[in-house]
Protein backbone atom coordinates (compact mmCIF):
# COMPACT_ATOMS: atom_id res chain seq x y z
CA UNK A 1 0.00 0.00 0.00
CA UNK A 2 2.95 2.30 0.64
CA UNK A 3 3.54 2.12 -3.09
CA UNK A 4 0.09 3.58 -3.77
CA UNK A 5 0.10 6.56 -1.41
CA UNK A 6 -1.22 9.02 -3.99
CA UNK A 7 -3.97 6.64 -5.11
CA UNK A 8 -5.05 6.02 -1.51
CA UNK A 9 -5.19 9.76 -0.87
CA UNK A 10 -7.13 10.38 -4.11
CA UNK A 11 -9.53 7.53 -3.27
CA UNK A 12 -10.21 9.01 0.17
CA UNK A 13 -10.71 12.45 -1.33
CA UNK A 14 -13.06 11.17 -4.05
CA UNK A 15 -15.08 9.15 -1.56
CA UNK A 16 -15.43 12.13 0.80
CA UNK A 17 -16.43 14.47 -2.03
CA UNK A 18 -18.87 11.88 -3.39
CA UNK A 19 -20.57 11.48 -0.01
CA UNK A 20 -20.68 15.24 0.48
CA UNK A 21 -22.22 15.82 -2.98
CA UNK A 22 -24.62 12.87 -2.99
CA UNK A 23 -27.44 14.83 -1.36
CA UNK A 24 -27.72 17.47 -4.07
CA UNK A 25 -27.83 16.89 -7.88
CA UNK A 26 -26.17 20.29 -8.50
CA UNK A 27 -23.16 19.43 -6.37
CA UNK A 28 -23.14 15.90 -7.79
CA UNK A 29 -22.92 17.39 -11.30
CA UNK A 30 -19.94 19.46 -10.19
CA UNK A 31 -18.36 16.34 -8.65
CA UNK A 32 -18.91 14.38 -11.88
CA UNK A 33 -17.47 17.12 -14.10
CA UNK A 34 -14.47 17.51 -11.78
CA UNK A 35 -13.76 13.77 -11.88
CA UNK A 36 -14.28 13.67 -15.66
CA UNK A 37 -11.90 16.55 -16.41
CA UNK A 38 -9.54 15.42 -13.66
CA UNK A 39 -9.24 11.96 -15.26
CA UNK A 40 -8.70 13.46 -18.71
CA UNK A 41 -6.11 15.93 -17.45
CA UNK A 42 -4.20 13.25 -15.49
CA UNK A 43 -4.04 10.95 -18.52
CA UNK A 44 -3.12 13.83 -20.86
CA UNK A 45 -0.35 14.91 -18.48
CA UNK A 46 1.09 11.40 -18.43
CA UNK A 47 1.97 12.13 -22.04
CA UNK A 48 2.85 15.82 -21.86
CA UNK A 49 4.29 16.32 -18.39
CA UNK A 50 5.76 12.91 -17.66
CA UNK A 51 6.80 11.65 -21.12
CA UNK A 52 7.34 14.95 -22.88
CA UNK A 53 4.84 14.37 -25.69
CA UNK A 54 2.57 17.39 -26.08
CA UNK A 55 -0.55 16.02 -27.74
CA UNK A 56 -3.27 18.40 -28.89
CA UNK A 57 -5.22 15.54 -30.42
CA UNK A 58 -6.62 13.80 -27.35
CA UNK A 59 -10.20 15.03 -27.97
CA UNK A 60 -10.10 12.70 -30.98
CA UNK A 61 -9.99 9.73 -28.62
CA UNK A 62 -12.67 11.20 -26.35
CA UNK A 63 -14.77 11.64 -29.50
CA UNK A 64 -14.16 8.07 -30.67
CA UNK A 65 -15.31 6.75 -27.29
CA UNK A 66 -18.34 9.04 -27.16
CA UNK A 67 -19.43 8.42 -30.74
CA UNK A 68 -18.96 4.63 -30.40
CA UNK A 69 -21.45 4.66 -27.53
CA UNK A 70 -23.87 7.14 -29.13
CA UNK A 71 -23.83 5.56 -32.58
CA UNK A 72 -23.94 2.01 -31.19
CA UNK A 73 -26.93 2.82 -28.99
CA UNK A 74 -28.91 4.94 -31.46
CA UNK A 75 -28.30 2.96 -34.65
CA UNK A 76 -28.02 -0.60 -33.32
CA UNK A 77 -29.36 -0.52 -29.76
CA UNK A 78 -26.03 -1.79 -28.41
CA UNK A 79 -25.56 -1.64 -24.63
CA UNK A 80 -22.53 0.01 -22.92
CA UNK A 81 -21.22 -3.48 -22.19
CA UNK A 82 -20.42 -3.67 -25.91
CA UNK A 83 -19.93 -0.02 -26.87
CA UNK A 84 -17.54 0.97 -24.07
CA UNK A 85 -14.94 -1.73 -24.92
CA UNK A 86 -15.49 -0.91 -28.60
CA UNK A 87 -14.87 2.79 -27.98
CA UNK A 88 -11.71 2.09 -25.98
CA UNK A 89 -10.43 -0.42 -28.56
CA UNK A 90 -11.02 2.01 -31.44
CA UNK A 91 -9.31 4.84 -29.53
CA UNK A 92 -6.28 2.66 -28.85
CA UNK A 93 -6.20 1.50 -32.49
CA UNK A 94 -6.40 5.10 -33.76
CA UNK A 95 -3.59 6.09 -31.38
CA UNK A 96 -1.49 3.16 -32.62
CA UNK A 97 -1.84 4.31 -36.25
CA UNK A 98 -1.26 8.03 -35.53
CA UNK A 99 1.56 7.27 -33.10
CA UNK A 100 3.35 4.92 -35.48
CA UNK A 101 3.22 7.58 -38.20
CA UNK A 102 4.41 10.40 -35.91
CA UNK A 103 7.15 8.45 -34.15
CA UNK A 104 8.30 6.70 -37.33
CA UNK A 105 9.12 10.13 -38.76
CA UNK A 106 10.57 11.38 -35.46
CA UNK A 107 8.01 14.12 -34.77
CA UNK A 108 8.68 15.79 -31.43
CA UNK A 109 7.74 18.93 -29.53
CA UNK A 110 5.67 21.44 -31.48
CA UNK A 111 5.66 19.24 -34.58
CA UNK A 112 4.07 16.37 -32.69
CA UNK A 113 1.52 18.77 -31.16
CA UNK A 114 0.59 20.17 -34.59
CA UNK A 115 0.38 16.69 -36.16
CA UNK A 116 -1.99 15.42 -33.45
CA UNK A 117 -4.04 18.61 -33.69
CA UNK A 118 -4.33 18.08 -37.45
CA UNK A 119 -5.66 14.53 -36.99
CA UNK A 120 -8.16 15.87 -34.46
CA UNK A 121 -9.34 18.62 -36.81
CA UNK A 122 -9.74 16.16 -39.69
CA UNK A 123 -11.94 13.99 -37.44
CA UNK A 124 -13.91 17.06 -36.30
CA UNK A 125 -14.79 18.07 -39.85
CA UNK A 126 -15.35 14.48 -41.01
CA UNK A 127 -17.84 13.85 -38.18
CA UNK A 128 -19.48 17.26 -38.75
CA UNK A 129 -20.13 16.20 -42.35
CA UNK A 130 -21.18 12.61 -41.65
CA UNK A 131 -24.92 11.96 -41.91
CA UNK A 132 -24.61 8.64 -40.05
CA UNK A 133 -23.06 10.48 -37.08
CA UNK A 134 -25.69 13.23 -37.01
CA UNK A 135 -23.47 15.87 -38.70
CA UNK A 136 -22.84 18.94 -36.52
CA UNK A 137 -26.24 18.46 -34.81
CA UNK A 138 -24.88 15.40 -33.01
CA UNK A 139 -26.62 12.25 -31.76
CA UNK A 140 -29.18 11.99 -28.97
CA UNK A 141 -28.99 8.65 -27.19
CA UNK A 142 -32.29 6.75 -26.91
CA UNK A 143 -33.62 6.97 -23.36
CA UNK A 144 -36.17 4.94 -21.43
CA UNK A 145 -38.58 6.41 -18.85
CA UNK A 146 -37.26 4.13 -16.10
CA UNK A 147 -33.80 3.50 -14.73
CA UNK A 148 -31.91 1.01 -16.87
CA UNK A 149 -28.58 0.00 -15.31
CA UNK A 150 -27.88 -2.26 -18.31
CA UNK A 151 -27.96 0.85 -20.55
CA UNK A 152 -26.37 3.05 -17.85
CA UNK A 153 -29.47 5.21 -17.65
CA UNK A 154 -30.30 6.58 -14.24
CA UNK A 155 -32.70 9.25 -13.10
CA UNK A 156 -30.43 10.11 -10.16
CA UNK A 157 -26.93 11.57 -10.71
CA UNK A 158 -25.07 9.63 -8.03
CA UNK A 159 -24.60 6.37 -10.04
CA UNK A 160 -22.74 8.42 -12.67
CA UNK A 161 -20.69 9.95 -9.87
CA UNK A 162 -19.85 6.50 -8.61
CA UNK A 163 -18.75 5.37 -12.08
CA UNK A 164 -16.55 8.37 -12.90
CA UNK A 165 -15.14 8.45 -9.36
CA UNK A 166 -14.12 4.80 -9.75
CA UNK A 167 -12.61 5.56 -13.17
CA UNK A 168 -10.58 8.43 -11.69
CA UNK A 169 -9.26 6.30 -8.83
CA UNK A 170 -8.47 3.47 -11.28
CA UNK A 171 -6.59 5.80 -13.64
CA UNK A 172 -4.58 7.43 -10.83
CA UNK A 173 -3.73 3.97 -9.38
CA UNK A 174 -2.72 2.61 -12.79
CA UNK A 175 -0.72 5.78 -13.43
CA UNK A 176 1.04 5.52 -10.08
CA UNK A 177 1.91 1.86 -10.62
CA UNK A 178 3.19 2.65 -14.12
CA UNK A 179 5.27 5.61 -12.97
CA UNK A 180 6.97 3.46 -10.32
CA UNK A 181 7.71 0.67 -12.80
CA UNK A 182 10.28 0.36 -15.56
CA UNK A 183 7.78 1.94 -17.98
CA UNK A 184 7.44 5.09 -15.86
CA UNK A 185 11.19 5.47 -15.49
CA UNK A 186 11.63 5.06 -19.24
CA UNK A 187 8.89 7.63 -19.94
CA UNK A 188 10.55 10.19 -17.68
CA UNK A 189 13.95 9.43 -19.19
CA UNK A 190 12.51 10.02 -22.67
CA UNK A 191 11.08 13.33 -21.49
CA UNK A 192 14.41 14.48 -20.07
CA UNK A 193 16.70 13.30 -22.86
CA UNK A 194 15.66 10.91 -25.59
CA UNK A 195 19.17 10.42 -27.01
CA UNK A 196 20.62 9.48 -23.62
CA UNK A 197 17.66 7.18 -22.89
CA UNK A 198 18.13 5.32 -26.18
CA UNK A 199 21.83 4.93 -25.46
CA UNK A 200 20.85 3.17 -22.20
CA UNK A 201 18.71 0.60 -24.01
CA UNK A 202 15.32 2.36 -24.01
CA UNK A 203 13.30 1.56 -27.13
CA UNK A 204 12.11 5.14 -27.53
CA UNK A 205 9.57 4.57 -30.29
CA UNK A 206 7.90 1.62 -28.54
CA UNK A 207 7.65 3.34 -25.16
CA UNK A 208 6.30 6.58 -26.63
CA UNK A 209 3.74 4.59 -28.61
CA UNK A 210 2.74 2.65 -25.49
CA UNK A 211 2.18 5.92 -23.61
CA UNK A 212 0.14 7.38 -26.47
CA UNK A 213 -2.01 4.23 -26.72
CA UNK A 214 -2.54 3.96 -22.96
CA UNK A 215 -3.65 7.57 -22.57
CA UNK A 216 -5.81 7.32 -25.70
CA UNK A 217 -7.55 4.31 -24.15
CA UNK A 218 -8.29 6.33 -21.00
CA UNK A 219 -9.56 9.25 -23.11
CA UNK A 220 -11.79 6.80 -25.02
CA UNK A 221 -13.12 5.50 -21.69
CA UNK A 222 -13.90 9.06 -20.57
CA UNK A 223 -15.65 9.73 -23.90
CA UNK A 224 -17.77 6.59 -23.47
CA UNK A 225 -18.77 7.75 -20.00
CA UNK A 226 -19.57 11.25 -21.25
CA UNK A 227 -21.96 9.89 -23.92
CA UNK A 228 -23.95 7.89 -21.36
CA UNK A 229 -23.88 10.68 -18.77
CA UNK A 230 -25.05 13.53 -21.03
CA UNK A 231 -27.01 11.23 -23.43
CA UNK A 232 -26.00 13.53 -26.26
CA UNK A 233 -22.81 13.98 -28.26
CA UNK A 234 -21.88 16.52 -30.91
CA UNK A 235 -18.54 17.33 -32.54
CA UNK A 236 -18.06 20.57 -30.58
CA UNK A 237 -18.38 18.97 -27.14
CA UNK A 238 -16.26 15.85 -27.66
CA UNK A 239 -13.97 16.66 -30.59
CA UNK A 240 -13.47 20.39 -30.14
CA UNK A 241 -10.13 22.03 -29.48
CA UNK A 242 -11.68 23.46 -26.26
CA UNK A 243 -11.26 20.05 -24.67
CA UNK A 244 -7.52 20.08 -25.43
CA UNK A 245 -7.25 23.57 -23.99
CA UNK A 246 -9.03 22.46 -20.81
CA UNK A 247 -6.68 19.48 -20.33
CA UNK A 248 -3.74 21.82 -20.92
CA UNK A 249 -5.01 24.50 -18.50
CA UNK A 250 -5.74 22.05 -15.67
CA UNK A 251 -2.32 20.47 -16.13
CA UNK A 252 -0.41 23.76 -16.27
CA UNK A 253 -2.23 25.26 -13.29
CA UNK A 254 -2.07 22.03 -11.28
CA UNK A 255 1.53 21.32 -12.23
CA UNK A 256 2.87 19.03 -14.94
CA UNK A 257 5.74 17.47 -13.05
CA UNK A 258 3.61 15.16 -10.89
CA UNK A 259 0.96 12.57 -11.69
CA UNK A 260 -1.60 14.26 -9.42
CA UNK A 261 -0.80 17.84 -10.45
CA UNK A 262 -3.52 18.12 -13.13
CA UNK A 263 -6.08 16.70 -10.71
CA UNK A 264 -5.37 19.61 -8.36
CA UNK A 265 -5.92 21.97 -11.30
CA UNK A 266 -9.27 20.32 -12.12
CA UNK A 267 -10.39 20.26 -8.46
CA UNK A 268 -9.81 24.01 -8.19
CA UNK A 269 -10.88 25.23 -11.62
CA UNK A 270 -13.87 23.04 -12.58
CA UNK A 271 -16.04 23.85 -9.51
CA UNK A 272 -14.87 27.46 -9.69
CA UNK A 273 -15.97 27.87 -13.33
CA UNK A 274 -19.32 26.11 -12.74
CA UNK A 275 -20.13 28.18 -9.63
CA UNK A 276 -18.94 31.35 -11.35
CA UNK A 277 -21.25 30.70 -14.32
CA UNK A 278 -24.17 30.47 -11.93
CA UNK A 279 -23.49 33.66 -9.99
CA UNK A 280 -22.17 36.11 -12.61
CA UNK A 281 -24.91 38.56 -13.59
CA UNK A 282 -23.29 39.75 -16.85
CA UNK A 283 -23.21 37.27 -19.78
CA UNK A 284 -19.61 36.21 -20.34
CA UNK A 285 -18.56 37.78 -17.05
CA UNK A 286 -17.62 34.37 -15.66
CA UNK A 287 -15.13 33.90 -18.47
CA UNK A 288 -13.47 37.24 -17.68
CA UNK A 289 -13.12 36.35 -13.99
CA UNK A 290 -11.91 32.86 -14.92
CA UNK A 291 -9.30 34.29 -17.29
CA UNK A 292 -8.08 36.74 -14.63
CA UNK A 293 -7.73 33.87 -12.14
CA UNK A 294 -5.73 31.82 -14.67
CA UNK A 295 -3.45 34.79 -15.36
CA UNK A 296 -2.89 35.37 -11.64
CA UNK A 297 -2.18 31.67 -10.99
CA UNK A 298 0.20 31.54 -13.96
CA UNK A 299 2.06 34.60 -12.63
CA UNK A 300 2.16 33.57 -8.98
CA UNK A 301 2.79 29.84 -9.51
CA UNK A 302 4.50 29.53 -12.91
CA UNK A 303 5.38 25.85 -12.26
CA UNK A 304 1.85 25.03 -11.16
CA UNK A 305 0.60 24.10 -7.73
CA UNK A 306 2.41 20.73 -7.74
CA UNK A 307 5.55 22.50 -8.97
CA UNK A 308 5.30 24.86 -6.01
CA UNK A 309 5.07 21.84 -3.65
CA UNK A 310 8.14 20.26 -5.22
CA UNK A 311 10.14 23.49 -5.08
CA UNK A 312 9.20 23.88 -1.40
CA UNK A 313 10.24 20.29 -0.67
CA UNK A 314 13.54 20.81 -2.48
CA UNK A 315 14.26 24.03 -0.58
CA UNK A 316 13.68 22.17 2.70
CA UNK A 317 15.89 19.29 1.55
CA UNK A 318 18.72 21.65 0.56
CA UNK A 319 18.40 23.52 3.84
CA UNK A 320 18.49 20.25 5.80
CA UNK A 321 21.47 19.01 3.81
CA UNK A 322 23.20 22.35 4.33
CA UNK A 323 22.76 21.97 8.07
CA UNK A 324 24.02 18.37 8.09
CA UNK A 325 26.85 18.32 5.56
CA UNK A 326 27.62 21.58 3.78
CA UNK A 327 28.76 21.26 0.18
CA UNK A 328 27.72 17.67 -0.52
CA UNK A 329 26.87 18.46 -4.11
CA UNK A 330 29.22 21.38 -4.48
CA UNK B 1 39.88 -14.88 -30.00
CA UNK B 2 37.10 -12.67 -31.41
CA UNK B 3 37.81 -8.96 -30.93
CA UNK B 4 35.17 -7.14 -28.91
CA UNK B 5 34.84 -4.53 -31.66
CA UNK B 6 35.77 -4.81 -35.31
CA UNK B 7 35.37 -2.09 -37.91
CA UNK B 8 35.76 -3.02 -41.57
CA UNK B 9 35.94 -0.24 -44.15
CA UNK B 10 33.40 1.93 -42.38
CA UNK B 11 32.44 5.06 -44.31
CA UNK B 12 29.96 7.80 -43.57
CA UNK B 13 29.02 10.70 -45.79
CA UNK B 14 26.66 13.61 -45.29
CA UNK B 15 25.65 14.61 -48.81
CA UNK B 16 28.91 15.64 -50.46
CA UNK B 17 30.92 15.61 -47.23
CA UNK B 18 32.89 12.42 -46.55
CA UNK B 19 33.08 12.33 -42.73
CA UNK B 20 34.56 8.81 -42.52
CA UNK B 21 36.36 6.93 -45.22
CA UNK B 22 37.26 3.22 -45.07
CA UNK B 23 37.94 3.19 -41.34
CA UNK B 24 39.12 -0.23 -40.14
CA UNK B 25 40.52 -1.31 -36.78
CA UNK B 26 39.85 -3.80 -34.00
CA UNK B 27 39.60 -3.51 -30.23
CA UNK B 28 40.37 -6.55 -28.09
CA UNK B 29 38.49 -7.57 -24.96
CA UNK B 30 39.56 -5.81 -21.74
CA UNK B 31 41.65 -3.30 -23.68
CA UNK B 32 41.78 0.47 -23.29
CA UNK B 33 42.01 1.87 -26.79
CA UNK B 34 42.29 5.51 -27.84
CA UNK B 35 40.96 7.36 -30.85
CA UNK B 36 42.86 10.58 -31.36
CA UNK B 37 42.87 13.23 -34.01
CA UNK B 38 42.42 16.96 -34.50
CA UNK B 39 39.03 18.68 -34.36
CA UNK B 40 36.83 17.64 -37.27
CA UNK B 41 38.74 14.39 -37.83
CA UNK B 42 35.52 12.35 -37.51
CA UNK B 43 35.96 10.93 -34.00
CA UNK B 44 32.46 11.75 -32.76
CA UNK B 45 30.92 10.64 -36.07
CA UNK B 46 32.74 7.33 -35.65
CA UNK B 47 31.40 7.06 -32.08
CA UNK B 48 27.90 7.77 -33.32
CA UNK B 49 28.19 5.10 -36.03
CA UNK B 50 29.45 2.50 -33.55
CA UNK B 51 26.80 3.37 -30.93
CA UNK B 52 23.96 3.29 -33.45
CA UNK B 53 23.11 6.99 -33.38
CA UNK B 54 24.05 7.09 -37.10
CA UNK B 55 24.09 4.36 -39.71
CA UNK B 56 27.34 4.10 -41.66
CA UNK B 57 27.05 4.61 -45.42
CA UNK B 58 29.25 1.58 -46.07
CA UNK B 59 31.26 -1.03 -44.19
CA UNK B 60 30.66 -3.37 -41.30
CA UNK B 61 30.79 -2.94 -37.53
CA UNK B 62 30.88 -6.09 -35.39
CA UNK B 63 30.45 -6.22 -31.63
CA UNK B 64 31.60 -9.54 -30.20
CA UNK B 65 31.24 -11.05 -33.69
CA UNK B 66 27.67 -9.75 -34.24
CA UNK B 67 26.99 -7.10 -36.84
CA UNK B 68 25.64 -3.91 -35.28
CA UNK B 69 25.98 -1.43 -38.16
CA UNK B 70 22.64 0.20 -38.87
CA UNK B 71 21.15 -1.03 -35.59
CA UNK B 72 19.30 1.48 -33.37
CA UNK B 73 21.13 2.70 -30.22
CA UNK B 74 18.93 0.68 -27.82
CA UNK B 75 19.68 -2.53 -29.77
CA UNK B 76 23.41 -1.80 -29.72
CA UNK B 77 23.19 -1.16 -25.98
CA UNK B 78 21.40 -4.47 -25.45
CA UNK B 79 24.26 -6.19 -27.32
CA UNK B 80 26.68 -4.85 -24.70
CA UNK B 81 27.89 -1.44 -25.83
CA UNK B 82 27.45 1.64 -23.67
CA UNK B 83 28.56 5.18 -24.29
CA UNK B 84 28.97 8.53 -22.62
CA UNK B 85 28.44 11.89 -24.31
CA UNK B 86 30.86 14.71 -24.96
CA UNK B 87 28.19 17.11 -23.66
CA UNK B 88 26.71 15.42 -20.58
CA UNK B 89 23.08 14.39 -20.88
CA UNK B 90 21.69 13.65 -17.42
CA UNK B 91 17.98 13.11 -16.81
CA UNK B 92 17.58 16.42 -15.00
CA UNK B 93 14.16 15.68 -13.55
CA UNK B 94 15.51 12.66 -11.63
CA UNK B 95 17.86 11.99 -8.73
CA UNK B 96 21.27 10.40 -9.26
CA UNK B 97 19.91 7.01 -8.15
CA UNK B 98 16.95 7.26 -10.53
CA UNK B 99 19.28 8.15 -13.39
CA UNK B 100 21.26 4.97 -12.83
CA UNK B 101 18.07 2.97 -12.22
CA UNK B 102 16.91 3.77 -15.77
CA UNK B 103 20.04 2.02 -17.05
CA UNK B 104 19.74 -0.84 -14.54
CA UNK B 105 16.25 -1.66 -15.81
CA UNK B 106 17.93 -3.11 -18.91
CA UNK B 107 18.75 -6.27 -16.94
CA UNK B 108 16.22 -6.08 -14.09
CA UNK B 109 12.46 -6.27 -14.44
CA UNK B 110 11.38 -5.06 -11.00
CA UNK B 111 11.98 -1.61 -9.55
CA UNK B 112 13.45 -3.13 -6.38
CA UNK B 113 16.03 -5.21 -8.25
CA UNK B 114 16.94 -2.25 -10.48
CA UNK B 115 17.37 -0.04 -7.43
CA UNK B 116 19.66 -2.55 -5.74
CA UNK B 117 21.75 -2.82 -8.90
CA UNK B 118 21.88 0.97 -9.27
CA UNK B 119 22.97 1.37 -5.63
CA UNK B 120 25.74 -1.19 -6.18
CA UNK B 121 27.02 0.73 -9.22
CA UNK B 122 26.94 4.04 -7.33
CA UNK B 123 28.89 2.44 -4.49
CA UNK B 124 31.45 1.13 -7.00
CA UNK B 125 31.84 4.52 -8.68
CA UNK B 126 31.94 6.40 -5.37
CA UNK B 127 28.69 8.30 -5.79
CA UNK B 128 26.56 6.66 -3.09
CA UNK B 129 26.74 9.83 -0.97
CA UNK B 130 24.87 11.81 -3.65
CA UNK B 131 22.41 9.05 -4.62
CA UNK B 132 19.37 11.08 -3.57
CA UNK B 133 20.59 14.41 -4.93
CA UNK B 134 18.79 15.77 -7.98
CA UNK B 135 20.92 15.37 -11.09
CA UNK B 136 20.58 19.07 -11.91
CA UNK B 137 22.40 19.95 -8.69
CA UNK B 138 25.60 18.08 -9.62
CA UNK B 139 28.82 19.76 -10.71
CA UNK B 140 30.66 18.85 -13.93
CA UNK B 141 32.87 16.18 -12.36
CA UNK B 142 29.89 14.51 -10.71
CA UNK B 143 27.90 14.65 -13.94
CA UNK B 144 30.75 12.95 -15.80
CA UNK B 145 30.87 10.23 -13.13
CA UNK B 146 27.10 9.87 -13.38
CA UNK B 147 27.47 9.26 -17.12
CA UNK B 148 29.93 6.44 -16.39
CA UNK B 149 27.70 5.03 -13.62
CA UNK B 150 24.71 4.90 -15.97
CA UNK B 151 26.78 3.26 -18.68
CA UNK B 152 28.16 0.66 -16.24
CA UNK B 153 24.65 -0.16 -15.01
CA UNK B 154 23.88 -1.54 -18.49
CA UNK B 155 26.67 -4.13 -17.89
CA UNK B 156 28.61 -3.35 -21.06
CA UNK B 157 31.35 -5.38 -22.74
CA UNK B 158 32.58 -2.21 -24.41
CA UNK B 159 32.39 1.34 -23.12
CA UNK B 160 32.82 4.38 -25.37
CA UNK B 161 34.04 7.46 -23.50
CA UNK B 162 33.73 10.70 -25.44
CA UNK B 163 36.01 13.40 -23.97
CA UNK B 164 35.34 12.38 -20.39
CA UNK B 165 37.98 14.71 -18.98
CA UNK B 166 36.64 17.88 -20.58
CA UNK B 167 35.97 20.54 -17.93
CA UNK B 168 37.62 18.61 -15.09
CA UNK B 169 40.40 19.92 -12.84
CA UNK B 170 43.75 18.07 -12.79
CA UNK B 171 42.78 16.22 -9.58
CA UNK B 172 39.35 15.25 -10.90
CA UNK B 173 40.91 14.11 -14.20
CA UNK B 174 43.44 11.94 -12.33
CA UNK B 175 40.61 10.36 -10.29
CA UNK B 176 38.65 9.72 -13.45
CA UNK B 177 41.69 8.10 -15.11
CA UNK B 178 42.09 5.79 -12.11
CA UNK B 179 38.48 4.69 -12.47
CA UNK B 180 38.85 4.11 -16.19
CA UNK B 181 42.03 2.08 -15.60
CA UNK B 182 40.09 -0.31 -13.32
CA UNK B 183 37.46 -1.14 -15.95
CA UNK B 184 39.41 -3.84 -17.89
CA UNK B 185 39.79 -5.81 -14.65
CA UNK B 186 35.97 -5.88 -14.52
CA UNK B 187 35.87 -7.39 -18.03
CA UNK B 188 35.08 -4.15 -19.85
CA UNK B 189 36.94 -2.89 -22.90
CA UNK B 190 37.13 0.89 -23.24
CA UNK B 191 37.48 3.22 -26.20
CA UNK B 192 38.56 6.71 -25.25
CA UNK B 193 38.31 9.85 -27.34
CA UNK B 194 40.43 12.50 -25.70
CA UNK B 195 42.42 15.57 -26.67
CA UNK B 196 44.97 15.40 -23.89
CA UNK B 197 47.93 13.48 -25.36
CA UNK B 198 49.71 12.98 -21.98
CA UNK B 199 46.54 11.40 -20.58
CA UNK B 200 46.13 9.17 -23.63
CA UNK B 201 49.72 7.99 -23.48
CA UNK B 202 49.38 7.06 -19.80
CA UNK B 203 45.95 5.47 -20.07
CA UNK B 204 45.83 3.64 -23.43
CA UNK B 205 48.39 1.07 -24.62
CA UNK B 206 47.07 1.26 -28.20
CA UNK B 207 45.64 4.07 -30.32
CA UNK B 208 44.41 4.98 -33.77
CA UNK B 209 44.87 8.42 -35.32
CA UNK B 210 42.06 9.77 -37.44
CA UNK B 211 42.43 12.70 -39.77
CA UNK B 212 39.93 13.92 -42.35
CA UNK B 213 37.85 10.81 -41.63
CA UNK B 214 40.64 8.38 -42.49
CA UNK B 215 42.89 6.19 -40.37
CA UNK B 216 46.30 7.77 -40.46
CA UNK B 217 48.09 5.44 -38.07
CA UNK B 218 47.32 2.58 -35.70
CA UNK B 219 49.59 0.96 -33.13
CA UNK B 220 51.16 1.37 -29.70
CA UNK B 221 50.24 4.79 -28.36
CA UNK B 222 53.79 6.00 -27.72
CA UNK B 223 54.84 5.16 -31.31
CA UNK B 224 51.70 6.71 -32.77
CA UNK B 225 52.14 9.93 -30.82
CA UNK B 226 55.84 10.17 -31.64
CA UNK B 227 55.21 9.74 -35.35
CA UNK B 228 55.77 12.99 -37.30
CA UNK B 229 52.61 12.34 -39.31
CA UNK B 230 50.53 12.60 -36.11
CA UNK B 231 52.19 15.87 -35.20
CA UNK B 232 51.60 17.13 -38.70
CA UNK B 233 47.92 16.15 -38.48
CA UNK B 234 47.56 18.17 -35.27
CA UNK B 235 49.81 21.11 -36.02
CA UNK B 236 49.96 21.20 -39.82
CA UNK B 237 53.13 20.89 -41.89
CA UNK B 238 56.07 23.11 -41.03
CA UNK B 239 56.57 26.03 -43.43
CA UNK B 240 59.45 25.40 -45.82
Amino acid sequence: MSNLRTSAFVAALVLTAFLAASGDPYFMDIFILTCFFGTLAVCWNMMAGLTGLMSLGHPLFVGIGAYSVAWGASAHGLPPLVTWPLGIALSVAAAAVIGMLCFRYGLRGYFFAIATLAFNEVAFFAVSASVALGRSDGIILPTSPDDSPFHLQFFERWPYGLIIGTILIGVVSAGELLMRSRTGYYWRALRDNEEAAEALGVHARAYKLWCFMFTAGVAGLCGSFYANYVAFVDPRSVLGIDLSVQMLVYSIIGGMSLLWGPLVGAVILVPFSVVLRGITPIPGGDLIVYAVLLAVLALVLPQGIAGWFIARRQRRKIRRRGDEAPGVAS
Amino acid sequence: MTPVLELRNVSKSFGGLQALSDVSFTVEAKEIFAIIGPNGAGKTTLFNCVAGAMAPTAGQIRLDGHRIDGRRPHEVCRRGLARTFQIVKPFRGMTVLENVKVAAFLHHRTARAAEAAAEAVLERIGMHDVAYVDAEELNVAQLRRLEIARALATRPKLLLLDEMLAGLTATEAAEMCDRIRQLPSEGIAVIVVEHSIPVISRLCPRAVVLTFGKVLLEGPTRDVIADPRTQEAYLGSAPS
